[in-house]
């Protein structure tokens, strides 16, 4: 792998590749360019996930010519689809390494943070929702109660907006979770269920499953659970996988694909 | 080569730090490109937060580029703030505390330390309260 990176910055494939360096033991995501070579000898790859593709994503804001190399884990390359379909990055100014990460038995070594699954304390599993579960053993509960395990979910948040920051597809300058007219901001805990609800609908057709947001969230609420629920109906209803290919996703009736007729404003007195 | 220049001289790296906003301590990882502070990470290893932060260490990066940040000291002459050297600077407050303590004891003076500094600071605060001022006067900003 170190090998394919140093002849893919050495031909000038790439202009810098984006991979992980050992800092005292732990993977930093590091930019490798031909001008450091020597630097890959501190290359790593640990379990640890960062969201890559939004260092690239960046980096392509302030230099739009180069040419990125990263290293992609299916995660990683999912979100590098959306930001595509997306116009955020060119997908001809990418080139992604595969990394392996999904386990298997065939293989020797995968490199993911979500080999462990991870165990809830009891009392979540008796009043909350355990980020373990399936949406269609949550929906076989009683309306009443999924409601209340959801808003004793919601309103542990202690809106650190980690969920957002730490996103590979939360990429827009102005965000809807700070708007006072949406979301009522200055409060603790937010609006329930109002604030996870607008992240939730602004996930569909977007997020990739990757998990991020839910590792980054200090108060252990299950989000990929919700987000995975949310592209389950896009996928019902329009027939489209997140992030599985660089297609326009069903959503994107803005821009230049608009058919609607423009209705004049009525006026309201 | 000289074409790609531009480009070669292209950086992104992150650079692990720890938060100061408040004594948690949580790692942090600043995203650094071509020189500037774009950005702040959790850091996923780190013992402490396990790639966790609360709102302010996740907008650590907010006032290191911000137009609103005061580089160089202050002195206040006749009311008005002016820009000064460091070293005016602590004359002028060693000037000012020695006179402070000559008027009104050292009980007049107190040392407020706090939780973003490191440990040896707040050592060294403490002795710099009780050696040179000669006061007990010493608190912390976890107590305010
Ligand atoms: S939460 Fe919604 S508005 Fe905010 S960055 Fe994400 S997609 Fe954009
Ligand atoms: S799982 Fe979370 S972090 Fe990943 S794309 Fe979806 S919303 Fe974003
Ligand atoms: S990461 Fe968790 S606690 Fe932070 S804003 Fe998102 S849902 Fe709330
Ligand atoms: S991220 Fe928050 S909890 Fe952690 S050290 Fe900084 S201020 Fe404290």
């Amino acid at each position: 792998m170190i090998q394919q990176i140093k002849s893919w910055l050495e031909d000038a494939t790439v202009d810098i590749f984006i991979g992980y360096r050992d800092v005292d033991g732990h993977a930093v995501p590091h930019g490798y360019t031909a001008d450091r070579l020597e630097e890959l000898g501190n290359w790593t790859v640990g379990t640890h996930r960062y969201p890559l593709e939004t260092f690239a994503l960046h980096l392509a804001r302030i230099h739009p010519e180069a040419t990125i190399g990263l290293l992609g884990r299916d995660c990683n390359q999912r979100a590098l689809n959306v930001l595509s379909v997306w116009n955020q990055l060119h997908a001809d100014r990418i080139r992604v390494l595969s990394l392996s990460c999904c386990p298997s038995a065939l293989k020797t070594r995968a490199d993911c943070s979500y080999l462990v699954p991870r165990k809830s304390g009891s009392f979540k599993h008796q009043v909350g929702v355990d980020a373990e579960m399936e949406a269609a053993e949550l929906e076989a509960l009683p309306s009443g109660e999924r409601w209340a395990r959801w808003a004793y979910e919601f309103q542990k948040c202690i809106k650190c907006y980690g969920c957002r920051d730490i996103c590979p597809v939360c990429f827009c300058a102005e965000c809807s979770l700070e708007s006072d007219e949406l979301v009522g901001t200055g409060k603790l805990p937010p609006e329930v269920p109002i604030f996870h609800l607008v992240r939730a609908t602004h996930m569909a057709g977007r997020c990739v499953d990757c998990g991020l947001c839910e590792e980054a969230c200090p108060a252990d609420i299950p989000l990929r659970l919700l987000y995975r629920k949310v592209n389950a109906i896009v996928e019902d209803l329009f027939g489209y996988q997140t992030g599985s290919d660089t297609a326009q996703p069903p959503l994107s009736v803005l821009g230049d694909r608009v058919e609607l007729e423009p209705l004049p404003m009525e006026k309201t007195g | 080569m000289t074409e790609t220049q531009g480009v070669n001289a292209m950086e992104c790296k992150l650079v692990p730090s720890i938060c100061s906003y408040c004594g948690t301590g949580c790692g942090v990882l600043f995203e650094v490109i071509d020189g500037k502070l774009q950005g702040t990470m959790p850091m996923k290893s780190h013992p402490v937060n396990e790639g966790k932060l609360c709102i302010k260490g996740w907008h650590l990066h907010e006032h290191i580029n911000s137009f609103m940040r005061l580089k160089s000291p202050l002195i206040k002459n006749n009311g008005r703030f002016e820009k000064a050297t460091w070293d005016e600077a602590i004359q002028t407050t060693a000037q000012r505390l020695s006179s402070v303590v000559e008027r009104h004891g050292p009980d007049s003076v107190g040392v407020l330390v706090s939780a973003k500094i490191t440990n040896e600071e707040n050592y060294l605060a403490q002795k710099f309260a009780r050696a040179c001022i000669g006061t007990n006067n010493v608190d912390h900003c976890a107590r305010l």
